[in-house]
C-alpha cells in the first residue's frame, strides 16, 4: 500500500494535493483496494460547488456504489473526464488519476498527513 | 456494534416513496442497529445508479402500459418489480456490513420452505441454477445498505418484455445489466406467500443477529424527509438525467428520401443533433437540428420542437411518425 508523503488524506479516504489556490482531489490506494474493480465513475460538472464532508459524485465497483466525499468546500474548476472512459485508472494509478480540482477553498475536513493516515488505515483494515 | 434489530414493512407500493424511505432509513435510522426493511413496488423497472435508462429498458412500452421507471442509489443492473416480488433491505453501520451474513438471513428464510437456496457470485441467489434474487450495495459515510429482490410470483413475461434490449440503436456509457435465467419461488414451492416469506425473513434475521425484532417507527422528521426525497426519486432529473452520456440514432426511408438522426444525449438533454438526408436542402436539416438541440430526450419534447419550425408538412409528418415509432 502506497501513501505518498506530499499528499494530505481525509478519513473518507480521499487524497488532497494543494497547489497554490487549487486543491486536487482523488481517492487513496487504500480506498481503491477496498472498492475493488471500479466500473464507473459518476463525475460532477465543472462549476459545481462542493462542500466539505458532502458527496460530489460516486464510484461504482463490482462490490458497491460508494459516495465520493469532498474533503474541502469550494468550486470545481476541472473534472478528469478521462475517468468516464477509463474508470479502471482509479485502481491502477490512484494518485495519478485525480478526480476534481477545486478552487476558492473556504473550508476543509480534518486532513491527515501520510504517516497518520497510514496508521488510520491500519486500524480500519 | 449492532445492539438491536428493527423491522419496517412499507404499506404502499409506490416505488419513489419506497426508495425515499430506504434512503431515510439509511441516513436517519437507528445508529446502533440493523434495520430490515421489507417493501414492494407495483409495475416498476428499477435501474442501477449508473445505468442509462433507455439502454436498459423499453421505456416507452413500460410507460404506455402504466409502468414506472425508477433509479436506485446502489449499483448493478435493471430489475423488474411487481407485487409478486418482495424487496428486502438491510441498513446498518458500515463497519458491521457483512454480505455473507446478510445473505445468510435470506438463504435461511428460503430454506425454511425447502428451497435449496445458494449464493451465486457476489450478487445473486439461485436454486437449481435459476436466479430468484439479485442483490446490490450502497455505502455512504458511516452507513451502508444491502438490498435485493425476491421473485415470489412476479409476472416474468413483463419482466422479459420490459428488460429486453430496445429496438432503437443506442450506444451508452454506464453500467450494463447482466441477463440471467430467472424463476419464481412459488413455482418451486407453491406454499410460499408474501406474508409467509416476510415472517420467515424476520425469524431468520432474529436468529442470525440474535436479537428480538422490534418494529421501527418513523418520527415526524423522518416522514417529512421521506416526502422530500420522494419528489427527488420521482423527478425526471434523477431518473433520466444521470451523467451517463448516450448516442441515439435512427434512420428511415420515405418517398421523398432517406433521413437519419444522430442524437447525443447528456443528462437527459439532447446536446447535439446530427440530421442527414439525401433529399432535404441543407437549410432544412439545420432547422431540424436547431429544433431538437437543447430539448429533453423525450418523444413529446422532440415533437414539440418539430412543430415549432416551418417545414413542408409531409416531411414534418413523416419525421414525426418516425420519432413516434422509436422506443424513447
Amino acid at each position: 500500500m502506497n501513501f505518498p508523503a506530499e499528499l494530505k488524506y481525509s478519513k473518507d479516504h480521499e487524497w488532497v494535493k494543494f497547489e497554490g489556490d487549487t486543491a486536487i482531489i482523488g481517492i487513496s490506494d487504500f480506498a481503491q483496494d477496498a472498492l475493488g474493480d471500479v466500473v464507473f465513475v459518476n463525475l460532477p460538472g465543472e462549476g459545481d460547488e462542493v462542500n466539505a464532508g458532502e458527496a460530489f459524485g460516486d464510484v461504482e465497483s463490482v462490490k458497491a456504489v460508494s459516495d465520493l466525499v469532498s474533503p474541502v468546500s469550494g468550486t470545481i474548476v476541472a473534472v478528469n473526464e478521462e475517468l468516464a472512459d477509463a474508470p479502471e485508472t482509479l485502481n491502477s494509478d490512484p494518485y495519478g488519476a485525480w478526480i476534481i480540482k477545486v478552487e476558492g477553498v473556504t473550508a476543509q475536513e480534518e486532513l491527515l498527513d501520510a504517516a497518520a493516515y497510514e496508521a488510520f488505515c491500519a486500524e480500519e483494515a | 456494534m449492532i445492539s438491536s434489530l428493527y423491522i419496517y414493512s412499507a404499506s404502499g407500493s409506490d416505488p419513489f416513496e419506497n426508495l425515499a424511505r430506504e434512503q431515510v432509513l439509511l441516513e436517519r435510522g437507528p445508529a446502533d442497529g440493523v434495520v430490515l426493511y421489507l417493501w414492494q413496488n407495483q409495475n416498476t423497472v428499477v435501474i442501477g445508479r449508473n445505468q442509462n435508462a433507455w439502454k436498459e429498458c423499453r421505456l416507452s412500452l413500460l410507460e404506455e402500459e402504466g409502468g414506472r421507471l425508477a433509479r436506485r442509489l446502489s449499483g448493478g443492473g435493471a430489475v423488474f418489480h411487481d407485487l409478486g416480488n418482495l424487496n428486502f433491505t438491510f441498513l446498518l453501520p458500515r463497519e458491521d456490513f457483512d454480505i455473507p451474513k446478510q445473505l445468510q438471513v435470506i438463504c435461511n428464510a428460503c430454506r425454511s420452505f425447502g428451497i435449496p437456496a445458494e449464493i451465486s457470485g457476489r450478487n445473486d441467489l439461485t436454486a437449481a441454477g435459476l436466479k430468484f434474487s439479485g442483490n446490490a450495495f450502497y455505502k455512504s459515510g458511516s452507513r451502508a445498505y444491502h438490498h435485493g429482490t425476491l421473485l415470489l410470483n412476479a409476472d416474468l413475461d413483463k419482466l422479459t418484455r420490459y428488460l429486453s434490449p430496445p429496438k432503437a440503436k443506442l450506444e451508452a456509457k454506464g453500467v450494463a445489466s447482466v441477463r440471467s435465467r430467472v424463476e419464481n419461488l412459488c413455482v418451486m414451492e407453491p406454499s410460499i406467500t408474501k406474508e409467509a416469506m416476510m415472517r420467515q425473513l424476520i425469524t431468520a434475521a432474529e436468529k442470525v443477529y440474535d436479537f428480538t425484532a422490534q418494529e421501527l417507527v418513523f418520527t415526524p422528521e423522518m416522514t417529512a424527509e421521506t416526502a422530500r426525497l420522494t419528489e427527488k426519486y420521482a423527478s425526471r432529473e434523477w431518473r433520466l438525467g444521470a451523467n451517463v452520456p448516450a448516442a441515439f440514432s435512427c434512420q428511415q426511408t420515405f418517398p421523398w428520401g432517406t433521413v437519419s438522426l444522430e442524437l447525443q444525449v447528456e443528462r437527459g438533454i439532447i446536446t447535439h443533433a446530427g440530421v442527414f438526408t439525401d433529399a432535404m436542402a441543407w437549410e432544412l436539416s439545420q432547422l431540424i437540428r436547431q429544433a431538437l438541440e437543447g430539448r429533453e430526450f423525450s418523444r413529446s419534447a422532440m415533437q414539440e420542437g418539430l412543430l415549432s419550425i416551418q417545414i413542408q408538412p409531409d416531411i414534418r409528418d413523416d419525421v414525426l411518425r418516425m420519432l413516434a415509432e422509436q422506443e424513447i
